[in-house]
């Protein structure tokens, strides 16, 4: 089953990376459309960065206050509109938690 | 919008060889972090329980890191199969946007070429490309150039993968290399939050990840990410109309 998800996922990604490509279609998607597949990286990873940060894993309750990923996540977000580097700020966010769960 | 071929730049003989190796170096920088990225999403193939083939050919069949991420973390979660393979499918969409942008550069190769192609078609080969594209000259080999990016990316997207599932059982819990998922998106989502709409679409969609926790398989995925492109689109619109009005 999970081999049948994965090739029906993939050809479907393959087909959004090819169909502008095919010489089947000629028009170019509508604006709207374009307008909305804008919005799709933004939207997807905030929905996965979010709970990863507030939702404490062990207990799968919100924490605020007493949760070191929120403050490392929130130097990792400085670092990101500093440097725009993905190394760097992956970097800034691990060392944080380390920092942070040892000393809190 | 592509419009380099209706450009009178005069055109620049690149040989192919030359065209595919400026991709690769071009690419470069980008790889610091791809690598990671696949390092991770490698060791938490198998923490989701998929075996290490699973997890090593994902990276071929659907070679899209944000969605092999959620792929792993709903199937280890028990969600149904359907809804794994709908929410991929979400996420996958924004591919349209980049085949649309380098149509025009491509579509008068061969069949076997604009398949090739398209299959190397990711965010970070379009984004390096599609520069070259637009603001080089034209030449008849420029298709090579995405050959090299895409190559280098696919290379490297796949051995950082093997290295994970290698080495993913001897790297400590305490190390929380999990944290390195969310860290991933945050460097791509920060620098990319420009307009009231970027925000409403991100505000959105993090408040309908928390509130919807408690529904069944996980939908608050797919819900939040589908009410974040819904804000902003909607924003988007609103602040069109008062700039026409105006």
């Amino acid at each position: 089953m999970i081999w049948f998800i994965m090739i029906a996922a993939g050809l479907f990604t393959f087909a959004t990376r090819f169909i502008m490509l095919s010489n089947g279609i000629s028009n170019r998607p509508p604006p709207w459309l374009v307008d909305a597949l804008g919005f799709v990286p933004i939207a997807v990873l905030t929905a996965i960065i979010v709970p990863a940060i507030l939702i404490d894993p062990a207990d799968q309750t919100i924490a605020l206050w007493d949760n070191p990923r929120l403050f490392a996540a929130a130097l990792a977000i400085i670092a990101a509109l500093v440097t725009r580097q993905m190394i760097t700020t992956i970097g800034v966010g691990i060392v944080a938690l380390w920092v942070l769960q040892w000393a809190m | 919008m592509p419009k380099a071929q209706n450009s009178p730049k005069a055109s620049q003989n690149l040989s192919a060889r030359s065209e595919f190796w400026a991709g690769v170096r071009e690419e470069m920088p980008l790889i610091f972090g791809v690598a990671p990225f696949g390092l991770v999403f490698g060791v938490l193939g198998l923490e989701s329980g998929l075996t290490p083939w699973q997890t090593i050919l994902m990276s071929s069949i659907l070679f899209g890191g944000a969605s092999q991420i959620v792929f792993a973390q709903l199937w280890a979660a028990g969600v149904p199969p359907l809804i794994v393979g709908g929410s991929v499918c979400v996420i996958n969409t924004r591919h349209v946007l980049y085949s649309a942008s380098i149509a025009a550069y491509l579509r008068h190769l061969p069949l076997r070429w604009r398949i090739l192609l398209g299959y190397l078609l990711t965010d970070e080969a379009y984004a390096i490309s599609i520069r070259r594209f637009q603001h080089a000259p034209p030449g008849p080999h420029q298709h090579f150039h995405l050959l090299g990016s895409g190559m280098l990316l696919w290379t490297s997207w796949q051995f950082s993968t093997i290295f994970g599932v290698l080495v993913g059982g001897t790297i400590p819990d305490s190390w929380s290399l999990s944290f390195a998922i969310p860290l991933t998106f945050i460097a791509i989502v920060a620098p990319i939050l420009k307009t009231r709409a970027d925000l409403a679409a991100a505000a959105t969609a993090g408040t309908i990840a928390i509130l919807g926790q408690p529904l069944p398989w996980n939908l608050w995925l797919i819900t939040a990410a589908i009410g974040g492109i819904l804000a902003g689109w909607l924003v988007n619109r609103l602040n069109h109309q008062a700039g026409a009005t105006s």
